[in-house]
């Protein structure tokens, strides 16, 4: 398949450098790992006690959503995945991952980094896929503002730290600094996620809509790992939606 | 007279060695810095034995860059078929430019090549506004006499025909 093959030639292409990030990882002195392994026992310390906390929380918003008779809260799988491969294409923000069908990946699945949304798998082969990046020019999002709710659909720029929210009318309350989360709607991207900050609000008088540019919160350019979102993401079917021609 | 082949696995062997420069791994901030290897290199073996690297070479070298780049199409492909013919109609000639002449030669092919797979990635609806697909071309200028001595070095050493 394409994608295993393209990840193939990635890694062949990345196998000088790796070995020597390989040789230097496996020469590392033994204080350094010793400090390592104490810092990453108290992390994992302070991550197990937020997660005791989290089950409760998961527990109570889940009576209230049942009180609001909303859908119950799916709790999602994470599949931990390597970033094998930058496209080197000048003006497409995408990444090869060494997760694929084997593991369980599919088309449309979320790609998470550790502050917020990557990005969404748009190929899958069977031992690798590729994942186009949110700020790529040609991906969308839809959002919402996390404080009053205010939905919009994010759009990438080909920039890095750049995306824009468009088709907002200049009355809407956004303001910067106002995070902004994915909606759920569309079924593609799993509720809830942050995405971006808001950076920059213009209301140009005359203007039907807002000028709204955020940055995105995950480190895009930075980092080896990513989770794949392992839900079933939905296929938007037009004829289920009961549209009258 | 037909010289015969020799030493065909050189062309091979560089063209590979370029394909994987042009697949290094790089941030994407970074990304519109990088030369086009793969095609600067296809380029000086269309100008230095039109007879033996052509169309089809270029084909295939387009072919496995958008593949490597997760391209949707063969733009990549056609611009070089395209650049690599007028390349071939025009070697005599474009071989007498002085190096810097030359190098300014290979930058307008590199961007007729790159306006190409931009044209059939916006027909497939992939939409990338700015002019930041032409900068490879822009900086592969400065790496074409690089490019070409060491290319040379290896073509004289052993006597690829």
């Amino acid at each position: 398949m394409l994608v295993d093959m393209a990840a193939k030639v990635h890694q062949l292409a990345a196998a000088p450098a790796d070995g020597v990030a390989g040789l230097s990882q496996s020469f590392r002195s033994r204080e350094s790992l010793a400090d390592e392994n104490e810092r990453l026992t108290q992390e994992n310390l302070i991550l197990a006690g937020k997660t005791q906390r989290l089950a409760a929380l998961i527990a109570d918003n889940a009576r209230y959503r049942t009180l609001m008779n909303a859908a119950s809260l799916v709790s999602e799988e994470l599949i931990v995945t390597r970033i094998i491969a930058v496209s080197p294409d000048p003006v497409r923000h995408a990444v090869w991952l060494d997760k694929g069908t084997r593991n369980g990946v599919q088309v449309g699945q979320a790609l998470l980094a550790a502050e917020g949304l990557m990005g969404q798998v748009v190929a899958v082969g069977e031992g690798n896929s590729r994942a186009l990046l949110i700020t790529d020019s040609s991906h969308a999002v839809p959002v919402q503002v996390n404080r009053n709710g205010v939905r919009g659909i994010i759009e990438g720029t080909g920039q890095l730290s750049k995306m824009t929210l468009r088709h907002l009318p200049s009355t809407t309350d956004i303001a910067e600094g106002d995070l902004l989360v994915t909606s759920g709607l569309a079924g593609r991207f799993p509720p809830g996620y942050p995405v971006a900050e808001v950076t920059q609000v213009v209301m140009a008088p005359g203007q039907s809509f807002a000028e709204v540019e955020a940055k995105p919160l995950a480190d895009l350019d930075r980092g080896n790992y990513a989770l794949i979102v392992a839900t079933q993401p939905a296929v938007l079917d037009p004829a289920a939606l009961d549209i009258a021609p | 007279m037909m010289v015969p082949a020799n030493a065909r696995w050189v062309i091979f062997a560089t063209l590979f060695a370029c394909l994987m420069l042009s697949a290094l791994p790089l941030p994407i901030s970074w990304s519109a810095l990088r030369p086009s290897w793969a095609m600067l290199g296809l380029f000086y073996w269309v100008l230095a034995l039109p007879h033996r690297v052509g169309m089809l070479s270029a084909a295939l070298v387009g072919a496995i860059l958008d593949l490597i780049e997760g391209a949707p199409a063969g733009g990549q492909a056609l611009g070089l078929v395209i650049s690599t013919a007028l390349l071939q109609l025009n070697y005599q000639r474009v071989r007498q430019f002085d190096i810097w002449q030359q190098s300014i030669m290979m930058g307008l092919l590199l961007a007729l090549t790159a306006v190409i797979e931009r044209w059939v990635q916006e027909l497939l609806g992939f939409p990338a506004p700015g002019l930041r697909y032409l900068y490879p071309a822009l900086v592969s200028i400065f790496f074409w006499p690089l490019v070409r001595e060491l290319l040379r070095g290896i073509r004289r050493y052993y006597e690829v025909t």
